[in-house]
Order: structure tokens, then sequence, then C-alpha cells
């Protein structure tokens, strides 16, 4: 097959078993060779920004679930942040602490989403993938005794919390963080050292910490580059500032320390919910806010690490119960900017696994 | 109150998981009256059984048409109680052509049909799922569900394909998958296709499919298909020769291509070819798995890169087909690793006792465990990785390994000591040599075992940007 | 060949290689010539099974139509006119010509030789040989310095063929530049 004079097109997508969700990708072969490659996306747009415009804030929490589909948690997390920051309203210390608890959660099961598809991306047949399944389904469990919904949460409000979590959950909760490192060092025997795995991931895909940088990538794609940045440490919400973590910082930048990255990340996250779950203090899980919620007109950018990155809402308030501007900055969207510089030159399989290696959500893409 | 929660399933869809009934709870809740009469059959089993064995003993059996332990008698009998009727050398000649092809294309649909159910068990255990359970008892129908459901489905053909070509190779594929199984000795004289070349038959014959996969992936004008099949056609033309080069090895010692002649040969020396020649067997396997697309090897399908490869644009029982030629090519394999390399239907003497046929059945299933345990463990390599093992690996080793193997067969042939003592020292030296060489060659190659801690994140709790990241790189 | 079986397959096979090869000259479509191809290939495996050469038999399958015919594909596929059918060509006259000399040979040759007919019980008398063995001795035996030539020749052709498209480091780096997307723009 010789593509010196026609160019060989292949469509990925926007049904594709590897491209997570309804995102396509147009590429130009030369044999296995990419030599170009289009992304095209807005298959799922919903025109989310545009709707939010007619909604007061409150009313705005569920599209934040549907943006970021894989992490509801963090993405009602973002807003309720923004929002109180616009508004001024006062979270009280036990919804912080919740809070903490849901979005470290919802970080662990969207990792292990993360890794087990970039594994299953690298030809493993599902195993990986389900085992961490057996663990975000876990995770999910907690969610739906607390809010009733596994997927689109729900659950942040601003100034707090909505439900305070039924008497059955602390239990599971301490029981699932007691099991989760050793559950960690199975994946660990089944995959870190797996030579077939390492040949597929290491040296592939690799983003210098100047071109994530300038790429503006965020998460754990910026902080396998080598980089070390977090939201949680660098401007801390909530009560991270109170919790004992570290940030898991790769060397090479590479498919492999992505996976890492993410594979440390879920190590400390079962941490900070330890040390939560300790320290967390009785109190009301939320403050009475108004039905229609009319902050001062002016704007705000409020931000958070969310499982893929910086994860910011640009809000522009009128003075109405509505906002007047409703923005999200969504990181799949940036850090997939960087595919085609990583995917022209290498092959279909490495542009696979790179994909799978950034970890988009093609609602939080198309919004 | 904790308690309480621990032992009750969080969630209904885990409940009803939960509930599915498993063997252990099966015995237990069937009626007494059952189980009295389930452990009578038992005990019945049990007495026929060891009346058989006595049979067996005292050597009535041997030989007669009614030796159940080789069905090649039976048919021999038939044969020649045909040609005493003097109807004519055909009739008996037609005949017992066709018991064999029947048995043999019947026993390989029956197996496919439980294969399937086997493999999606087995791997549901490996993923810690259930797997399907739900048609049929422990739904063992399933496989039957699944054939109904796509023979009902319409068959499409793409706009722009090749009809004719495209029509093909569903059939075509299925015929190597089939002829393969021909020279297989299933007992002494249980082999329907025992030709005196029957190694290379069978190397032929499994290079008859790549033209199958070839047009299929021509004529479905679909891009996918089409590089499915380039991949295909690629790795089928590189591991054809380790293929080749591993059986020589076989051939080497036991002076036959002759399928029924090597397992004789394994069975008057008491020993298995994969003791003595472990590099060969390595190679032979390893090659199989990428000529019949099986993981880690399976990149001609690879689902996660192009769909379904050279077969994406087949629907309904054409696609079914397909599937149904991979698992009976990996049947096949197993078929071929345990003649050449594992004894064949002998195990060492126990063949006087268990039927051979079911010795090479446990023998071919244990194969295919290691297939379907592979494919539920380890994830794909890549087409460049595959192609550079073959050619700067594989098939230097290869040459290597059966210039030494033509040196030991020479001494074995010429030196006047107990067979089994020779056999075991070369088997030794072999191990040392598989182990030495390998890792002298790898190191020629300049290749390395690639080890993950090297790029173990680093922790840190001080964040920044670029500088923090050069400071990061240098501390460690 | 007194056997019906073996005439019936004898006709059955012969039909199948020559229409094999009549579609080979016969198809407009180069692929559709390399299948007709192989299954011409395939025929005369069954006539040499029909003369009991079990060993060439195996081997014109396995080298015809399983490893030359996968070469015929692979380079089709690297032509770039692939899709151009398999149109008039400028040698028309002098292979038919050449064809026709080859066939005038093969008929005088088979016409000319004192075939040793065997039939009845001198055929049932005459023991076929292992031909594997056969054919190994002679070419490890009699015929080793043809044998080791051949192989040599073979060799040479790889070796050259891989020096022939090997790119030198400079060719190399500005093959890589040249892109279809630079070409386009170039253009």
């Amino acid at each position: 097959m010789t593509a010196a004079n026609e160019p060989y097109i292949l469509n990925i997508g926007p049904q594709h078993p590897s491209t997570h969700g309804v995102f396509r990708l147009r590429v130009a072969m030369d044999g296995e060779t990419i030599v170009d490659m289009d992304m095209i996306v807005g298959y799922l747009h919903r025109s989310m920004e545009k709707l939010a415009e007619e909604r007061t804030y409150t009313q705005n929490i569920p599209f934040t679930d549907r943006a970021d589909y894989l992490a509801a948690m963090s993405g009602n997390l973002g807003l309720c942040i923004a929002a109180e920051r616009l508004t001024g309203v006062e979270v009280p210390e036990r919804a912080q602490y919740l809070r903490v608890i849901f979005a470290e959660l919802q970080r662990i099961a969207s990792h292990a989403m993360a890794n087990g598809t970039l594994v299953s991306d690298a030809g493993a047949w599902q195993t990986p993938l389900l085992y961490m399944f057996r663990e975000r389904e876990k995770i999910l469990d907690l969610f739906e005794m607390t809010c009733g919904a596994r997927l689109t949460t729900n659950y942040m409000r601003i100034g707090g919390v909505a439900f305070e979590p039924p008497a059955e959950f602390w239990p599971a909760l301490r029981e699932l963080v007691d099991e989760l490192p050793d559950r960690i060092d199975e994946y660990s025997q089944l995959l870190i050292d797996n030579e077939i795995f390492l040949a597929r991931t290491r040296g592939i895909g690799v983003i210098s910490a100047e071109d994530a940088i300038n790429g503006s990538l965020t998460g754990p794609a910026l902080r396998g580059s080598g980089v070390p940045w977090d939201l949680r440490k660098a401007e801390p919400y909530d009560v991270y500032d109170r919790l004992d973590f570290e940030i898991p910082v790769g060397r090479g930048g590479d498919v492999y320390d992505r996976f890492m990255v993410r594979f440390e990340e879920t190590k400390q996250s079962t941490r900070i919910i330890k040390q939560a779950i300790e320290q967390i203090p009785d109190g009301p899980h939320k403050t009475q806010i108004p039905l229609a919620l009319r902050p001062e007109p002016g704007e705000v950018y409020g931000r958070i690490e969310s499982p893929r990155g910086e994860l910011g809402f640009y809000l522009v308030s009128d003075g109405s119960p509505a906002p007047y501007r409703f923005h999200i900055r969504a990181p799949s969207f940036i850090n997939l900017s960087l595919l085609r510089q990583l995917a022209v030159g290498s092959t279909l399989p490495d542009a696979v696994v790179t994909l799978g290696s950034i970890d988009i959500v093609v609602g939080e893409i198309d919004r | 109150m904790s308690s309480d929660v621990k032992s009750r399933p969080a969630t209904p869809m885990l409940r009803e998981i939960l509930e599915q009934p498993t063997l252990l709870g099966g015995i237990r809740s069937t009626p007494l009256p059952v189980r009295l009469g389930l452990a009578v059959f038992a005990l019945g089993f049990l007495v026929v059984n060891v009346a058989i064995g006595v049979l067996v003993v005292s050597g009535r059996l041997d030989g007669h048409w009614y030796d159940f332990r080789d069905l090649g008698n039976a048919t021999a009998a038939l044969r020649s109680w045909l040609d005493d009727r003097d109807l004519g050398p055909w009739l008996s000649y037609w005949v017992t052509a066709l018991i064999g092809g029947v048995g043999i294309l019947s026993f390989v649909g029956g197996v496919l049909l439980i294969g399937t159910w086997v493999e999606r068990r087995l791997l549901a255990k490996f993923q810690i799922r259930r797997g399907p359970n739900r048609v049929g008892p422990f739904g063992l129908l399933q496989p039957l569900a699944d054939a109904l459901k796509l023979i009902q489905k319409e068959v499409l053909i793409p706009i722009g394909a090749d009809r004719k070509l495209f029509f093909l190779p569903p059939i075509l594929i299925f015929i190597p998958a089939m002829l393969g199984w021909g020279p297989v000795p299933w007992a002494p004289n249980m082999a329907y296709l025992d030709v005196n070349v029957g190694l290379l038959y069978v190397v032929a014959i499994s290079s008859l499919a790549v033209l199958a996969i070839f047009i299929a992936g021509w004529s479905s004008n679909n891009h996918y298909a089409l590089l499915g099949a380039m991949r295909t056609v690629a790795m089928m033309v590189s591991y054809e020769i380790p293929v080749s080069l591993s059986l020589l090895s076989v051939v080497l010692f036991t002076g036959s291509l002759q399928l029924s002649e090597i397992v004789a040969w394994q069975s008057t020396h008491n020993t298995w070819l994969a003791m003595i020649l472990p590099f060969s067997l390595f190679t032979f396997f390893f090659s199989s798995t990428a000529e019949i697309n099986r993981t880690p090897n399976d990149i001609a399908e690879a689902e996660s890169e192009i769909v379904a490869g050279f077969h994406t644009e087949y629907s309904g029982m054409k696609a079914g087909l397909f599937l149904a030629v991979e698992l009976g090519n990996a049947l096949l394999v197993g078929a071929l690793v345990s003649t050449f390399f594992l004894g064949g239907y002998s195990l060492f003497g126990l063949e006087e006792w268990i039927p051979p046929y079911l010795i090479l059945f446990a023998k071919i299933s244990a194969v295919y465990f290691l297939f379907v345990w592979l494919r539920g463990t380890l994830p794909r390599f890549r087409l460049d990785q595959l192609m550079g093992y073959a050619w700067k690996f594989l098939i230097p080793l290869s040459i290597a390994f059966v210039g030494i193997s033509a040196v030991e067969a020479s001494i074995f042939a010429r030196v006047d000591a107990p067979g089994l003592i020779v056999l075991g020292a070369i088997g030794i030296v072999n191990v040392v040599l598989t182990f030495v060489l390998v890792r002298a060659w790898a190191r020629v190659v300049g290749y390395e075992v690639p080890r993950g801690e090297d790029t173990r994140p680093t922790l840190t709790t001080a964040v920044g940007g670029l500088r923090a990241a050069q400071r990061l790189r240098v501390t460690p | 060949m007194e056997s019906t079986g073996i005439i019936v397959a004898f006709w059955v096979l012969a039909a199948v290689t020559v229409a094999g090869a009549l579609g080979v000259i016969v198809s407009r479509d180069l692929l559709h010539a390399i299948f007709f191809l192989i299954l011409s290939f395939l025929g005369m495996a069954g006539l040499f099974i029909t003369l009991s050469a079990d060993f060439i038999a195996v081997a014109q399958v396995l080298i015809y139509a399983g490893a030359i015919s996968v070469l015929l594909v692979f380079a089709v596929m690297l032509t770039p006119l692939v899709s151009r059918d398999n149109g008039n060509s400028l040698y028309v006259a002098p292979g038919a010509l050449a064809g026709l000399g080859l066939a005038a040979l093969v008929v005088f040759v088979a016409v000319d030789t004192e075939w040793a007919q065997l039939s009845g019980d001198a055929l049932a008398a005459r023991s076929f040989p292992d031909t594997v063995a056969t054919i190994g001795d002679l070419l490890l035996g009699r015929y080793v310095l043809a044998f080791e030539v051949a192989s040599i020749l073979l060799l040479f052709a790889l070796l050259g063929a891989i020096v022939l498209v090997h790119e030198r480091r400079a060719d190399a780096a500005a093959g890589a530049a040249d892109t279809p997307a630079n070409r386009e723009e170039a253009a």
C-alpha cells in the first residue's frame, strides 16, 4: 500500500472502540505511520454554556455532572467553588471535609477508569479495566448511598453539600479505604512491570516539560512531564491545606509516566480520605442560601484540580439570579490540543495509546 | 449496625449477581430423591469403569473392533468386512473416508460450540465476572443462542465492495481450519490422513488461510479491513519461517515427517520433545499465536486500533464463521503443539488404560487454556515490535537451534547408550543453551529488558513551574 | 490409471488448472488474476497428488499457493496504480508467440518421450518409494552442488534487494520531509 501519491485516509470515530466517546480523528497514513491528523470534535455538543445563562447558579450544577461525566463530583465542586467566590457564601467545615472526601473518591474512580481504558487501548482484553471497575463500582455504590445517583451525582451545593451521608456510609468507606492499597498492589503486579505493557508505553507520546507548559496542559498530563503543579497544593481550596499529601511527578513525560502518575495519585487520594475521615468535625453540612441567589455584578474565575486537570469556571454576574456568562475551562479539551503534535510521525497503535493516556472525556470537550 | 452493613450487598444489581445459582448451591438445593438418584448413578458409573478396567487388564479387548481405546480398530474391521464382501475397493474406501470426515467435522463443530462458552466463562473468571449463565444450565446454550442470532441477521454488503470476492472468504477460511485436522493422530490407528509428509502438509495448509484473510480485507472496500489484511499478511509471511524452523528440529530428532511417527518416537523414547527442544516449543507456540491472531499477537484484529481488522465489514453468520475459525485454529494449534511437542496421544504408557484420544483432547484443552489465560492477561504488541521480534530474534536463534539439534540428533543416533540418558543429557544441554543463547543474542541485538522502576514518579510537596521541574529533574 | 476415482480426479483437477490459467489471462482485475493463478496452482498440486508425488504436491501448495502468491499480492499492493485494470499491453504479440513456442515444446517432448506405461499387475507390483527421503538424499547427495548454488543465488538476490531499497541516512532525512502535506504545499 503506497501513500506516496494517495494518502490513505482513515476515519477513526466517531464510533470507534478507542476514541473514548464520540470523538473523531481523521488520520492520513503512510502504511502504519501517521503523516497527518485532524481532530474533529462537537458530536456531543449540547450548548451547555448557553443554556446555563437561563438558569440560576444552583440549577446549573446538574450541567456540570454531564460535562465530565466520569468525574461529576469534581464538576459540582468546581462550579460551587466559583459561585461561592462570586457570592461570598461561607461553607461549613464539615461540608468542606465531605467535599474533599467525595472529590477524592471521584478522583480514584476516574483514574481507575482512565488507566483501565488505557491498558485496554494497549490491547489487554479488558481484564485490567474490569479489575479497576471493581473499585470504581464500590465508590459509585458509596455515591449511590449518599445522593441516590451513581454517575450524575448533583451532590455539591453552593455553601455545602446536598445531603449528610447515611450512617452505613462511614463503615463502608473505611472498609474501602483499608482495602484499596492491597488492590493497588494487585494492579501493579499485573501491569507495572509487565514487559509488553512497558514496551508499548515507554518512550511513546513524549511531552517535554516545556511543551506541556506551552500547551497549557494540566493534571496528570502535565505532572507526567515532570512539572510539579497541582491546584490542591498551589491554590488550596476547601481543606486541602490541612491534609498531608504529596503530588507524584513523572520523569520522562511518556505514556507510562502519565499512567504511573495516575496510579500514584490514587494512593495519595486514599491517604487524603483517611486523614479526612479522622479529622471531620460535626456540624451542619450546608449553609442556607436564598433560592434565587443574586450575586453582585462582577466576574470570577474559580478553579479546582479535577482528575483531568485544571477545571475552571468563569462566571459573569449582572446582578440577576442567572449568570450573564458561564464558561467552562475544560481540561480534556486543552490537553487534547497536543495530540496532533504527538501523533504525527508515530504509528497508529502508538497514537491510540497516547490518546488513551491523555484521558479525555468527550462530554467535557464538547460541553 | 456496622456488621449488618457489611453483610448486605450495597446495590440491587450486586445483590442479584450474588444470588445467581452456583454449582455448590445448586447441589444443596436439589431435593433428596434427585440427590439419591445421582449418587446411584455415580456408583453405577464407578462400577462400569472398574469393569472396563478389568476388561482392559485381561487383554480381551486388544485389537478387536469393540476396542474402544482406538476407534480406528472399528473402522479397520468394517473395512475388511466390506472387502470380504467383494463389492469393489471403492466402497470400503468411501465408507471409511466418510466416517472419518464426518467424525472430524462433528468433533470440531461440537468443540467449537462448547469452546466459545468455555472461553467466555474462563475469561469471566479471570476478570472477576460471571460470564454467560442465563441460557440453559450454566449458560451452556449461549453459543447456540448466539449462532441463531447471527444466522437471523441481515447480510450487509458494503457499497463498492467486490461482491464476488466478498462472498468467498468466510468459506475459504474454513477449509484450511478443517483440513489441518486431517493428519493429527488420535490413537495409533486413528489418524484420518496419515500421509508421510504430514508435517509439511500442516504447514502448507495453514499458509493458505492468509489468502482468505487477504481477500476479505481487500474486497471489503474498507480501510480498517485493508490495514488488518496487510498486517495479517505481513505477520504470516514473517512467522511462517520460525514455525518451519522450529518444526525442522522436531523432524531432525524423530526422522520423519509423518505425524503418527513423531508421536510414536516420543512414545517409544518415553519423552516429550518439549523437554528436549524447549526453544522450538516456545517458537512454535509464539509464532502460532501470531498466525492465528491470539493475544498478545492479535494485531490483525486489534479492536482498539482497527476495530475488527479484516472482517470489519462482515455481518451476521459470516462474521460468526470468522470468529468460529479463530477458535478452531486455536484448538488446531493446541492439537499440533500436543502432537509435536507434548507426546500427542501418548502419556508414558498410560495410553493403554485411558483412551488415547481423551489424552490428546486433555492436552489440547490445556494448550487452549493457556491461550485463554494469555488473552485474559497480556496487552498486545505493536506491529513493528512483532516483526522485529520475528526477524531479529526468532529467526536467527531458530537457525542456530536447528544447527544445534542437527548435531545432537546425529550424536543421539550414533551413541550406544540408553536412549533416556542421552536424551536427558541433550535436554539439559538445550535448556542451558536456550537461556545462554537468548540472553547473549538479546545483548547482541541491543535489547534491554524494560524496567518500570526508572520512571516511577517522584513524590513532592513543593509546587512550581518549569524551574521546579528542572530542580526536580536534577535532585533525584 | 485404472481406478475410476483417479480418472475423475484427473479430469476435474485438469479442468480447474486450465480454467484457473485461462482466468488469469481473461480477468480484467489484477487481483482477480492473482486469485485465479492460485486456483491454478492448487489444481496443479492436486495433479501431483494423483501421481503419488506427495512431497512435490505439498511443496507446490506451500511455495506457490502459500508464498509466491502472497509475494504477488504484495507486489500488486505496492504498485501505485492498483486500481488500474489488467489492460492491453505492448507485449501481446511476443507473449503469445512465446506461449505458443513453449506449448509446442511441451507437446513435442510429451509425444516424443517413451513413457513407461504400467497397468494392472505391473502397477500393483510397483511400490512407490517415499519421495521425501529420495528427494532429500538426492538434494544433499548427488545434486548438492546445484542445491548450494541455488541457495547462494537466492541469498544474493535477498541481499541485493535489501541494498537496492536501503535508504542512506541523508536520503532518509530528505525523505522524512517529503510528506504528502509538504508536497501539496509545494504544489
